[in-house]
């Protein structure tokens, strides 16, 4: 009797304490973030998509021999005539006096990429060329697409080929996060 | 000399009108936010919001006042009006009765469009979610809407080896006792459908015949986890309609009357002008009694944590199983409507129905506080099936047979000691 009165009052008591936590989380605020209206802003050292800037980059090619899926493939541009040159910086200059891309091209596969940062860290220059960007939101409808590629004057984001025509265009349909552009 | 590259990103293309960016520093993350959720700008307006709410709700029924006693003069209005145009009373008695079961027939169908909702955000919170956030633009305010309105649209699926007849019949044999049993229900004071002098007996007799429509349905659907869903249906519904009604014995021994609104207005009044009388603070047989009955009726309404004849990870969802569309609805719709007749019957029971809890509330109408009691109850049986696992086949049973059944009996026996304390109280052989 004893042993049957003991284990009533103490099933009692771990039901009141089991819905007692229920009540707590209840007046707690959700932690759901509504995706499409809000968006985590990922930290610094996060690996998105990979943002590229022709116009620092040296074609040096140490990101393609990093590159451990060899996703990455670029062309140099042809050299520029000796009387263009700048003697002050040693970089090619336009006659408007603004630098010159040393890239013809430049292709990232996403569809090898695995995100892993070593071309980042082999890029040589002073600011990166290549970096992760904290975009974590591309999307591919085809495989054609998961190849982008950079040319002079494209933004970071670089084109894709749509599937429609054929030609390249700038990612157009892709939204990003890309108000803290981590650039080192 | 250093040139500086500005990066040249493309104009960011998410929407800044109605959407926002959660940086790393003030992101969402429940350690840090639930440390002090009063510092979140959300928090303090959804708290606002819920005040306003309550508060509007309740100035709402201030301002209404009471109805049942504005009903019989519009009753004999009409009839005088009748009476000069030459219409026959009888045609009249009629059309009010209709309208008063038109009345009657909306209670459940509204109740289910809430409690769906209801249950849905409470079950969200409770797991840190949100639950239904887009139809109806207000926090889903519409979702049973839309959920109704699939359920209508959908296929209504007859299986090969289903009895047809049966399975058309089953669903219909769970509502309408459900729908039946709210007519001796008082809603407030002189709010009712039928005052009858057996309520007590007839809510539970009534409300008993909708096991035959799941058993019904379990044995028409020719599949054999309904089946098992309909006889462990019986098996829990009769076994728990005895705890159920020992429960309320008590309630009938003290009040003398089994008529429903007579219990309820009984409990009028206060102790030292701050107790009120309900039969819930009658010392330990009030509290044993309301416990054993609220949680047969948790069982009697077939929810979790005593919801084995529909056991979706045991049963696929028992007697429900075979069913779509429309009979599926009305299968969900008599559930909800079960649920609201327990929080009735408690609140007539043991809260004291449209009695205030403290003498100056009295301002607010008897149905408000009638209705405000049976969502407190309500929201008990979302609380409780949100927080308990299910109960296995045999401990159900071994809860019901071996702590259920004899408490109820001996409260009924301490409710006889406790009538004669109070009798010899009330003739001064206690204490002078």
């Amino acid at each position: 009797m004893k042993n049957y009165i003991l284990f009533v009052s103490e099933a009692f008591w771990n039901t009141l304490k089991g819905l007692w936590v229920t009540l707590k989380v209840l007046f707690l605020p959700a932690i759901t973030v509504q995706y499409p209206t809000e968006k985590l802003v990922p930290y610094p050292r996060f690996r998105g998509m990979l943002a590229y800037d022709a116009e620092a980059c040296i074609a040096c090619g140490m990101c393609v021999r990093a590159c451990p899926s060899k996703c990455i493939a670029l062309a140099k541009a042809m050299p520029v005539p000796q009387q263009e040159l700048c003697s002050s910086s040693g970089q090619p200059v336009s006659p408007e006096g603004k630098r010159v891309p040393k890239i013809e091209w430049y292709t990232i596969d996403y569809g090898r990429c695995n995100f892993c940062g070593l071309c980042e860290e082999a890029c040589p220059t002073k600011t990166k060329a290549l970096w992760h960007s904290l975009d974590f939101e591309a999307v591919f409808s085809t495989r054609e697409e998961m190849t982008r590629r950079w040319k002079r004057g494209d933004d970071l984001w670089g084109t894709a080929r749509r599937s429609a025509d054929g030609q390249f265009s700038a990612v157009a349909d892709q939204i990003h996060i890309q108000d803290v552009p981590v650039r080192k | 000399m250093e040139e500086t590259i500005q990066p040249k990103f493309s104009e960011p293309v998410f929407n800044r009108s109605h959407g926002r960016l959660l940086m790393p520093e003030n992101r969402y993350w429940p350690t840090r936010m639930w440390k002090n959720p009063w510092s979140l700008p959300t928090y303090r307006r959804g708290a606002a919001v819920l005040a306003g709410l309550l508060s509007g709700a309740a100035g709402a029924a201030w301002l209404l006042g009471e109805i049942g006693p504005r009903v019989a003069p519009l009753y004999s209005m009409a009839e005088q009006y009748a009476l000069s145009y030459g219409i026959p009373l009888f045609l009249v008695q009629t059309a009010w009765t209709v309208i008063k079961a038109a009345v009657l027939l909306a209670v459940p169908l509204v109740n289910a469009l809430f409690a769906v909702w209801w249950e849905r955000k409470i079950s969200a919170h409770m797991q840190s979610r949100m639950g239904p956030m887009y139809v109806g633009r207000w926090h889903g305010a519409l979702q049973t809407i839309a959920d109704g309105i699939k359920l209508f649209l959908k296929e209504d699926l007859v299986p090969e080896s289903a009895d047809k007849i049966v399975h058309l019949l089953a669903p219909v044999a769970v509502i309408i006792p459900a729908i039946l049993v709210f007519a001796p229900i008082p809603f407030g004071r002189e709010l009712v459908y039928a005052d009858l002098d057996i309520g007590t007996v007839y809510v539970f007799a009534v409300g008993g015949v909708s096991v035959m429509g799941i058993i019904m349905a379990g044995w028409a659907s020719g599949n054999k986890f309904s089946l098992l869903g309909g006889l462990r249906s019986a098996a829990q519904l009769v076994s728990y309609e005895l705890p159920r009604t020992f429960s309320v014995i008590p309630v009938i021994m003290l009040a003398g009357t089994l008529n429903l609104s007579a219990i309820a207005g009984l409990q009028a009044g206060y102790w030292g002008g701050v107790l009120p009388r309900w039969f819930i603070f009658y010392p330990v047989v009030g509290q044993v009694a309301f416990v054993v009955f609220l949680i047969a009726s948790v069982a009697e309404t077939n929810r979790i944590p005593f919801d084995i004849p529909e056991a979706e990870s045991e049963l696929v969802a028992g007697f429900n199983t075979e069913y779509s569309g429309m009979k599926f609805a009305l299968f969900f719709l008599s559930e909800f409507a079960y649920v609201l007749l327990s929080c009735l019957l408690m609140a007539a029971f043991f809260f004291g129905g449209g009695e205030p809890p403290l003498p100056f509330l009295g301002f607010l109408p008897s149905w408000a506080w009638f209705l405000g009691k049976t969502l407190v109850l309500m929201f008990c049986f979302l609380w409780f099936r949100w927080t308990f696992p299910r109960f296995r086949v045999d401990r159900l049973m071994d809860f019901n047979w071996k702590f259920l059944l004899p408490v109820s009996l001996l409260n009924i026996a301490a409710a006889g000691v406790l009538i004669w304390f109070l009798d010899c109280w009330a003739a001064g052989l206690l204490g002078g």
